[in-house]
């Protein structure tokens, strides 16, 4: 398994921190990828933040109230090693198969 | 021992990894490409202190597909380092880090975005060191992740070989499994010439055996072809992901009593002609399967090499089996476009049933 960090990112407009109003998930809940994961306020509004990728939650960072600076780590997920790149898919690993048959008569000169 | 340092780390670069292979070298480990590719990277980095490693998202993220990850947290921004995304600006860069006496190993993230730097590449990095009389030589490794297979979006899986190999001055590299792929850097990242490192996207995540001390056990030359089984009647030459493909079609072929070997080319340049030549005259027989289109592909090298040293004893002309002249198709058609176990079985087929006369 690994570790994949996600920083807080860039609100809009070059807000560069935002305060925790309620975390939507908990460290060992399983997250969908676009799953409402916490909702912060900026000086501009309140927004929920979606989830980058699928993975287990594996910590949080910052309880109601806290400021988070953007760039700061806001969220760490475990996802399993063979999960593919940020494009992509892994392929799946399926024992061969085929349709064709060789038919062939050898001469071993 | 630890694997790599892939599983210590994490992309908030806070990770204490340290057990690495460069600390205890250890004999034949079970790794993915992944991890064969960032454990010969961290080496490198461990070896040569003039080597470093650069690209999009290769620094604090650990790279797209994670061939970097936790390498900037053991070595160092100076030395593993994040660029915008231009790939034009990444290759010129390393035209001046070689000047300066560095060896860049920067990464293109897609092969599809290698074309932003075809000048960068062709005009400077391939020509630099025949442009000076030899005083200015360009020990570049640019890893390019390539090759279709993983479903990704337009430009993020092409089949560039038979353009860089069309280059000269440039030498090009594709590994199959783990162990070539761990091996095959390493030597890449030694040479005093520029070297595009071609990975097989679709194999990253194959798992197998690394012996890190040694790379051919049978003998055989770290730029040459390389046997992977061997066989009396036909012989599949391929290099990258179609290489298991074509070990696969083997073992169907021995159901129908058809005895194949495929050789992975390795390095398409220079292509290592001894070995096909050897490979031939042995079999008599030789399909050739790529993923990059027909015309004007690397297949059609590799044949005329074929023809040129076994012409008397060859069975048939040489079959390809590739790509079709078609843009690289998106993802959902990709299973039409790739060579499958099927269109390389008729090829052999086709091959089997020539007459002469």
């Amino acid at each position: 398994m690994a570790e994949i960090s996600f920083p807080l990112p860039d609100l809009g407009e070059g807000l560069i921190e935002a305060t925790v109003l309620e975390w939507l998930v908990s460290p060992g809940e399983q997250v969908e990828r676009n799953q409402p994961l916490v909702e912060v306020e900026t000086t501009k509004s309140a927004v929920e933040l979606p989830s980058p990728q699928a993975g287990k939650v594996v910590r949080i960072y910052g309880g109601p109230g806290d400021k988070i600076n953007v760039g700061e780590p806001l969220i760490v997920f475990e996802v399993p090693d063979n999960t593919a790149g940020i494009v992509g898919t892994v392929p799946k690993e399926e024992a061969p198969k085929r349709r064709v048959r060789l038919s062939a008569v050898l001469d071993e000169d | 021992m630890s694997n790599s340092i892939l599983e210590g780390a994490n992309a908030t670069g806070d990770d204490t990894a340290t057990n690495t292979a460069a600390d205890s070298p250890a004999p034949t480990t079970v790794m993915s490409m992944q991890q064969a590719l960032n454990r010969a990277l961290d080496e490198v980095l461990a070896d040569n202190p003039k080597a470093v490693i650069f690209g999009e998202d290769c620094g604090r993220l650990g790279g797209v597909f994670r061939i970097t990850d936790g390498l900037q947290a053991k070595h160092g921004a100076q030395r593993v380092f994040d660029t915008p995304l231009a790939e034009s600006g990444i290759l010129g860069m390393s035209v001046g880090l070689a000047m300066a006496g560095f060896h860049p190993i920067p990464e293109v993230q897609f092969d599809g975005f290698a074309y932003p730097a075809i000048n960068q590449i062709v005009c400077q990095i391939a020509r630099m060191n025949y442009r000076s009389r030899g005083t200015m030589p360009m020990p570049i490794t640019l890893r390019v992740p390539s090759f279709g297979g993983i479903r990704a979006p337009e430009h993020h899986g092409e089949s560039l070989e038979a353009l860089f190999a069309h280059v000269p001055g440039l030498k090009v590299v594709s590994p199959s499994n783990p162990h070539e792929a761990y091996h095959l850097l390493k030597y890449a990242a030694t040479r005093p010439d520029p070297v595009i490192f071609m990975e097989p996207k679709s194999r990253y995540w194959q798992k197998g055996e690394v012996d890190a001390a040694t790379h051919d056990a049978g003998g055989g030359s770290p730029t040459g072809a390389k046997v992977m089984r061997e066989g009396r009647h036909l012989t599949l030459v391929a290099w990258g992901a179609m290489v298991s493909r074509c070990l696969q079609v083997a073992e169907l072929a021995a159901e129908d009593g058809i005895d194949i070997e495929v050789l992975d080319l390795r390095w398409l340049k220079p292509i290592d002609a001894e070995a096909l030549t050897a490979s031939v005259r042995k079999t008599r027989r030789a399909v050739v399967v790529h993923e990059a289109p027909l015309t004007s592909g690397l297949g059609a090298e590799v044949a005329q090499l074929i023809t040129q040293s076994c012409f008397d004893t060859l069975k048939a002309a040489v079959e390809r089996v590739t790509g079709f002249d078609v843009p690289y198709p998106s993802g959902d058609l990709e299973d039409e476009y790739i060579p499958n176990i099927d269109r390389i079985l008729f090829g052999i087929q086709r091959v089997l049933e020539y007459k002469r006369g």
